[in-house]
């Protein structure tokens, strides 16, 4: 559960399901591929969703201080806390 | 006092006798709108396949006329048993995600439940959405702070004003345990549907496919239970 390809599957099966991307763009999001402000789908709603669910999923809790913008700029943003979350 | 306008009921009803009833307990607040499209073609295929669909509105959602403000679990879970108690012949409660919080008085020959969810987890999205909002918006706000303040006074997230009750009611509600009952969830295996998540997507979307399954897996139940 916590290796670094699963929780990657993970993220990017979430991104798909609630973006509605579709497993191609699903697979194709890089490190670089912006997110919030980038994708119309991914608004306030979007994001409290995602957060929801990553805590669900991939079984960690999230802090409100915890979640500044950065985070969701990017994938390897989100990736690379999801990844720092699971090992904590 | 003037007398509530009754709810819009949405049925679907194949041209014979119908086997059984089957009463559709929609998703809680947006979720209910990103699944509805699915859900009413599962009752297509369910009349298609003899039996009766009802999709009500609860008060306070879809078309209601109630304001969501004055509107708690606890009335919607009564207006359910009500809605129930109007149906004549065989009956089986279908609920989805936040419906199966509110599912368990109603009387019924059988209960189904697809993907349930806790309250507190409905309520930490909403939360989080207004918080992402007020983000957006240069205002300060934490689930904390947004929790205090709706212990006296409706709050509005997420485009819905909900009275301290409902947030108190939301925050500790859990499926009941009722018999007979099946739980399905979305993936592979017995116990799972294959489909998408339509109630988390951004935009609205369909899936003709699980609703088929849906559909399929109510009936195959209603089976089970010796219903029809």
């Amino acid at each position: 559960m916590t290796e670094p390809d699963t929780v990657d599957a993970t993220l990017r099966a979430l991104l798909a399901d609630v973006l509605g991307l579709g497993e191609d763009r699903a697979a194709a999001l890089t490190d670089n591929s912006g997110l919030f402000g980038a994708l119309p789908e991914f608004d306030s709603m979007a994001v409290a969703t995602v957060l929801t669910e990553m805590e669900d999923r991939l079984g960690i809790l999230i802090d409100d201080d915890e979640i500044d913008g950065e985070i969701f700029e990017t994938y390897g943003n989100l990736l690379a806390f999801s990844l720092r979350k699971v090992t904590d | 006092m003037a007398m509530p306008t009754p709810e819009h009921i949405l049925r679907i009803t194949p041209t014979r006798t119908p086997r059984a009833t089957i009463l559709f307990v929609p998703p809680l607040f947006e979720e209910a709108n990103r699944s509805r499209r699915t859900l009413v073609l599962a009752m297509r295929a369910l009349a298609a396949d003899g039996f009766a669909a009802q999709l009500p509105d609860l008060p306070g959602q879809n078309e209601s006329l109630v304001p969501l403000a004055e509107v708690d679990l606890a009335r919607w879970q009564d207006a359910l048993t009500k809605t129930a108690a109007a149906i004549d012949g065989p009956l089986i409660v279908a609920s989805l995600r936040g419906g199966t919080l509110i599912d368990h008085s109603a009387n019924a020959a059988a209960r189904w439940r697809l993907a349930p969810v806790s309250g507190a987890s409905l309520l930490r999205t909403l939360m989080r959405a207004r918080v992402a909002a007020d983000r957006e918006a240069r205002l300060t706000s934490s689930l904390d702070s947004l929790q205090a303040n709706a212990v006296t006074a409706p709050l509005l997230i997420a485009g819905n004003l909900l009275s301290p009750a409902m947030m108190a009611q939301l925050g500790s509600a859990e499926a009941r345990p009722v018999a007979p009952l099946r739980t399905v969830t979305l993936g592979s295996g017995a116990e799972a549907i294959a489909g998408t998540p339509l109630w988390l997507r951004a935009e609205p979307g369909e899936d003709a496919a699980m609703a088929a399954a849906i559909a399929a897996d109510i009936a195959a139940w209603s089976q089970t239970c010796g219903i029809s």
